[in-house]
């Protein structure tokens, strides 16, 4: 039981840290204004999110065939597709692109945390940086994030200050304008001088092989764009059948995240190129030359075949469920291991295959069920935990679903 | 992933689970014991239709003793340090664990097993006839699902539904959500042929509220806390509220967006308070601090495990001047 003790132990620490109460009771407020009035402003996101579950649910039954079309259309596009099995094979596959020694800027991406590839990279004598503010934060902090979408959610101004003050050697203010701004300084060299610049993606069309990736900051657009390599680490439940689909997911994904409209879109599908001179197609115009695109398994094929537990691919990360959550409202991301609360748990057991960690994680779910009330894809967290804690216990494991 | 380990289970939880299996009920006091508050209603004890009373309120006492002590042994870390199982830990530190109930029971639980009175008296008064098993009454074990002891629930499922059924029950009168749920949904899945009706209080009564004046003896401000099996998994929110609003002298205020299907759980949800104590408090309080923000001096509610922890997140905030009242009482005082 050592791992449920330090676990609880972690659990109570966060419970009694009021600042982590605080940002998360402000962020809540927000979090449900900004949402319920863009549901109001674009009503019909309720109903494309039943379409969309129909088409995730789909989509995860067929993730291997996708993810062979997608390859193929990215390999037709000029890029270089691949599949990883697991994620000691993604990381090789992305050894092998990297090397060693590189400068690397990059985007937020909960599937690079899945297989803690920054880390990773970085122990390989590469210079990663993280580019989404709250990742950068996080990791200049040496610590983990703390939320899908908001990794330094839990992190106050003032403590940012002192951070970035550290970083640049000058006495910085606890403004927020002025530590954005920073931020944009520290980083804005490295675009440039990045050899390889790394991404996810929020969903990646199957037929055209193309990647949606949803932003504000304009960082991954950069990421992505200036460096002359670009290599996309993807799970394969973001895989959907045709582009069509692909936009409803990240139109739903986005209005759930509690924006009418993101800032930024980018739709990836190859290399850049230009055929300007005399028409002869030449790759690395103005962004990368290179394309590469993975494909991670991990888990999830093998995950979807349960019939109940395959509901955690249905998953948008569009962050609800955690604004919704009790627990988490004084927890942050301590309630969870590389995802987090309820659904974290499936994630855990299930993919990274530790099953103490799941066991403790999945023990700490109320099972009150408001997560699947806010849910656009009205994935029944409690039924998982449930199931999850039938496996866990190595009772009645594969009971059947509930009707 | 690696099957069969039941060491898994956090202490609290197993603890739990053993006195299911063993004792018949959560919290290992003895059998029948819990039916003492009906003894002198004269209910029949074979009907076709029953009042099912459950485990939460008849143990009340008992289970608000048990966390108090499981709150205290958390507080002071030496559980959080402890890999022993709570029982054991109760004996280390000298505290008889099995003894805290008995004394609770001695000293009498009636007045926590007031909402069941209060639901008998008020669907007698409505006209519903049903009989109450007492100590006949079988425990719904619906934890035992919720801890991922499927097979024991399946088994205890399948007793539940032949003892029922020879004791003749057609139908059900469910109060304690959690219990109704189970009955309703759970039991059905796990015992073939299960063809029991099974109704929660809430909506017996809606469909008969008509036919009676319902006057709260004072002008109260309240507020409605939903209970999460309620509201989430049997979707019972507009008819508790809808009897409210029947009742004069109550005044039907609402969180500002916690309620009904979106209501906070009282952290007290599947378990919880038995694994993270001190953390079901703080959600107890973060709940009730929701709750007052409306201003309201009356806090109403459905299931036992919501008003143990209400009242405790009541005391914690000292806020002496609000109460918390089972939805069966209220409607019981406006008759």
């Amino acid at each position: 039981m050592s791992v449920f003790k330090d676990y609880k132990k972690e659990i109570m620490d966060a419970a009694h840290n009021e600042r982590i109460s605080l940002a998360l009771s402000r962020a809540i407020k927000s979090y449900r204004g900004n949402t319920n009035q863009a549901l109001k402003k674009f009503p019909h996101t309720i109903q494309m999110a039943e379409e969309v579950r129909q088409i995730k649910e789909k989509a995860i039954g067929e993730m291997e065939k996708l993810a062979q079309q997608a390859s193929a259309a990215i390999t037709e596009n000029k890029g270089k597709a691949y599949i990883a099995k697991t994620a000691d094979d993604a990381r090789n596959i992305i050894d092998g692109l990297v090397g060693k020694g590189k400068l690397i800027v990059k985007g937020k991406s909960m599937t690079a945390e899945e297989i803690e590839l920054r880390e990773h990279l970085e122990g390989r004598g590469n210079e990663v940086y993280e580019t989404d503010l709250g990742e950068f934060i996080i990791q200049k902090l040496g610590s983990r994030p703390m939320h899908i979408l908001s990794p330094a959610i839990h992190v106050p101004k003032e403590d940012v200050a002192q951070l970035f003050s550290k970083i640049t050697g000058e006495k910085l203010p606890a403004d927020i304008a002025t530590l954005v701004a920073t931020a944009r300084k520290l980083l804005r060299e490295k675009y440039f001088k990045a050899d390889i610049g790394m991404s996810g993606a929020n969903v990646v069309s199957a037929d055209t092989g193309t990647l949606f990736i949803i932003e504000n900051e304009g960082n991954i657009r950069l990421a992505t764009g200036a460096p002359p390599v670009h290599i996309a680490l993807i799970g394969m439940e973001k895989l959907v059948p045709t582009l069509g689909d692909a936009n409803k997911v990240a139109e739903v994904t986005w209005r759930y995240a509690n924006y009418t409209v993101p800032s930024y879109v980018s739709l990836i599908s190859g290399p850049s190129k230009t055929g300007d001179i005399e028409k002869v197609t030449t790759y690395g115009a103005h962004g990368p030359a290179e394309f590469h695109v993975i494909f991670m398994d991990a888990g999830r094929t093998s995950l979807a075949k349960n019939p109940i537990l395959r509901q955690a691919l249905y998953c948008l990360r569009c962050g609800g469920c955690l604004y919704e959550c009790p627990v988490f409202a004084v927890t942050a991301g301590h309630f969870g291991d590389k995802y987090f609360a309820g659904i974290g748990a499936v994630w855990a057991a299930m993919l990274s295959g530790d099953v103490e960690k799941g066991a403790a994680v999945a023990y700490t779910c109320l099972t009150c069920g408001r997560c699947k009330i806010r849910c656009p894809m009205k994935i029944d967290t409690p039924e998982m935990i449930v199931e999850l804690r039938k496996l866990i216990v190595g009772d009645g494991a594969q009971a059947a679903p509930l009707s | 992933m690696s099957k069969g380990t039941k060491g898994l289970i956090p202490p609290g939880l197993a603890y739990i689970a053993d006195n299911f299996t063993s004792k018949g009920n959560i919290l290992g006091a003895s059998k029948g014991s819990g039916a003492k508050w009906a003894k002198d209603l004269s209910l029949p004890k074979r009907s076709e239709t029953i009042f099912f009373a459950g485990c939460g309120y008849q143990y009340s006492a008992e289970l608000e003793a048990l966390s108090s002590l499981i709150r205290g042994m958390d507080k002071s870390r030496i559980g959080a340090e402890s890999s022993m199982g709570i029982a054991t830990l109760g004996k280390k530190l000298g505290v008889d664990l099995g003894g805290v109930y008995r004394r609770v029971a001695v000293r009498g639980s009636s007045s926590d097993a007031q909402p069941l009175v209060d639901a008998v008296r008020v669907l007698g008064k409505l006209g519903v006839q049903f009989g109450y098993l007492a100590e006949d009454e079988p425990c719904c074990a619906g934890l035992l699902h919720y801890v991922g002891l499927e097979k024991e629930f399946s088994q205890n499922a399948e007793s539940l539904y032949s003892r029922l059924k020879s004791l003749g029950v057609k139908r059900i009168i469910g109060i304690v959500p959690s219990c109704t749920y189970t009955l309703r949904t759970l039991v059905p899945h796990s015992a073939p042929g299960y063809d029991i009706e099974v109704r929660h209080f809430s909506e017996v009564v809606l469909g008969k509220i008509n036919s009676v004046e319902l006057r709260f003896p004072k002008e109260a401000k309240v507020v409605y806390h939903d209970p999460c099996q309620l509201a989430r998994y049997l979707g019972l929110t507009e008819e508790p509220r809808q009897i409210l609003r029947a009742i004069k002298g109550i005044a039907l205020v609402e969180t500002e967006w916690t309620h009904g299907e979106w209501a906070t759980c009282c952290g007290g949800g599947g378990g919880f308070e038995a694994v993270f104590p001190e953390l079901s408090q703080i959600l107890a309080v973060n709940r009730t601090r929701e709750l007052l923000e409306t201003g309201a001096k009356m806090i109403v509610t459905h299931c036992p495990g919501c008003i143990l922890q209400l009242r405790a997140g009541l005391k914690e905030l000292k806020a002496e001047d609000v109460e918390v009242l089972d939805l069966a009482q209220v409607i019981s005082m406006s008759m």
